[in-house]
């Protein structure tokens, strides 16, 4: 088993750059709708029980 | 049953059913582990009471910080063979994110201490993205995220026993050793609560109706076939016994007919095995699954088709919170599908790589927030709350 804290320190770092975007208003505005759009779009495709009658 | 209610503590009643939904929960297991838990020495975050009382213990290590004394901070799972896993990882970027609000981060030695085999596994076995043009996988987002928040990680751990500032703990390798800490959050495993089930004649028939682990055995393949040969399909579509098909079973309280992530033993014959998680949105669809089914018995009678949700077929999103505040708040915002991956049907990865996404930001905040506000909604069944999804 490889050691955690060494895989960690190898991950990739965001840049100061991603940091910022993660906490602009406008571009995380941007975010909610999409991510939202996804969920929405995850949950339409499977959570329909009447859909998928077993006797 | 007994009643629970603090102004009927301690009555018991009969009550008499035509259709059972056992959506009960689980029994917190702090016993599985000495010295666990808010009886031990380790706070919990199980129960709206175990909350309050971890926020007090937090609270009074960031005082001592304060003051100039440094303090390891534990967070995980207390058992080899816990589930729940991402509510451990949420507890620990929000413990990182207030030690930072409080200016004494660089007084802090945080370790996340799990019995998942590798960083991101969440006890679904891990999951791979599209993101920006590759496949990448949740191991190396999270071991990113531990990075950028400066966080250790022991993985593949069964916490063996709990003293006053001490984890004991054995690694998949066979491996022991103890963990000092000041403050430490530990998730419990969890068991079916402690049920009893007779027939008419008053049999005792507990053993046909439970698994071992006391949760309620439904439409699922218990055959206990090796890890390697398990199918989707082995999970449970209706929820229902198939012994006495008026009682279902939703939620953490039936019985998973095997783990997600692959099982391990240690050398010494230690069972570490991340539990199947099946809490949150999952849960909200089987309870609404049985529902249904129950609706359609009572119109059409017991020969009527019943719905069918199988988690090899539905989605899950789940919003882990890092930190709050509408400004500087953070979560990992991740969905996938389905949360029983399927080989047959998505044969690289198990799941869609269309719908199965993670991403971090301010954004995943919001949106944590707004399910909050979204599903209290829900549960008071206001105007329209049959619009809000699980």
């Amino acid at each position: 088993m490889e050691n955690p804290n060494e895989s960690i320190a190898h991950a990739p770092l965001p840049t100061p750059k991603t940091l910022k975007q993660r906490k602009n208003i406008l571009i995380q505005m941007t975010r909610f709708i999409g991510i939202n759009l996804k969920m929405v779009k995850m949950i339409r495709k499977g959570h329909h029980p009447m859909e998928k009658k077993v006797k | 049953m007994t009643y629970t209610d603090p102004s009927r503590k301690g009555e018991t009643a009969k009550v008499e059913y035509d259709y059972l939904v056992n959506a009960t929960g689980p029994k917190l297991n702090f016993a599985a582990t000495p010295g666990l838990g808010p009886d031990g020495h380790t706070v919990s975050v199980c129960t709206f009471g175990h909350a309050i009382e971890a926020a007090k213990s937090l609270k009074d290590a960031i005082a001592i910080m304060k003051s100039g004394k440094r303090q390891s901070i534990v967070v995980g799972v207390g058992h080899g063979t816990c589930t729940c896993e991402g509510a451990a990882f949420e507890y620990t970027f929000n413990v990182e994110h207030e030690i930072r609000a409080a200016g004494v981060r660089d007084l802090a030695d945080i370790t996340y201490i799990t019995n998942e085999y590798e960083l991101g596994d969440f006890g679904v076995g891990g999951l791979v993205f599209s993101q920006n043009g590759f496949q990448t996988t949740s191991k190396l987002w999270t071991e990113s995220l531990f990075r950028e928040r400066e966080i250790k990680a022991i993985l593949g751990a069964h916490v063996e026993k709990i003293e006053p500032n001490e984890v004991h703990y054995e690694l998949v390798d066979g491996k022991k050793d103890v963990l000092k800490f000041d403050f430490a959050m530990l998730l419990p495993p969890f068991r079916g609560v402690d049920m009893k089930a007779f027939d008419r004649n008053g049999v005792d028939i507990t053993e046909k109706l439970f698994a071992p682990s006391g949760f309620m055995k439904v439409d699922a393949d218990y055959s206990g076939k090796p890890f390697e040969e398990w199918l989707a399909s082995d999970w449970p579509k209706t929820y229902r016994n198939p012994l006495y098909p008026n009682i279902f079973a939703v939620g953490i309280a039936f019985a998973p007919p095997h783990q997600i992530s692959k099982p391990r033993k240690s050398p010494n014959g230690t069972l570490i095995a991340p539990s199947p998680p099946r809490t949150g949105m999952p849960s909200g669809i089987m309870g609404k699954t049985a529902i249904l089914s129950i609706r359609e018995l009572i119109k059409s009678g017991a020969n009527a088709s019943v719905a069918s949700a199988s988690m090899s077929d539905m989605g899950a999103a789940c919003v882990a919170s890092a930190g709050s505040g509408l400004k500087r708040g953070s979560a990992a915002s991740m969905t996938m599908y389905p949360v029983v991956p399927d080989y047959v049907k998505y044969p690289n990865t198990g799941r869609s790589l269309e719908d199965t996404f993670g991403e971090i930001g301010l954004a995943g905040h919001w949106i944590k927030l707004l399910l909050h506000y979204m599903f209290t909604y829900k549960a008071k069944a206001r105007f329209g709350w049959y619009l809000i999804p699980e």
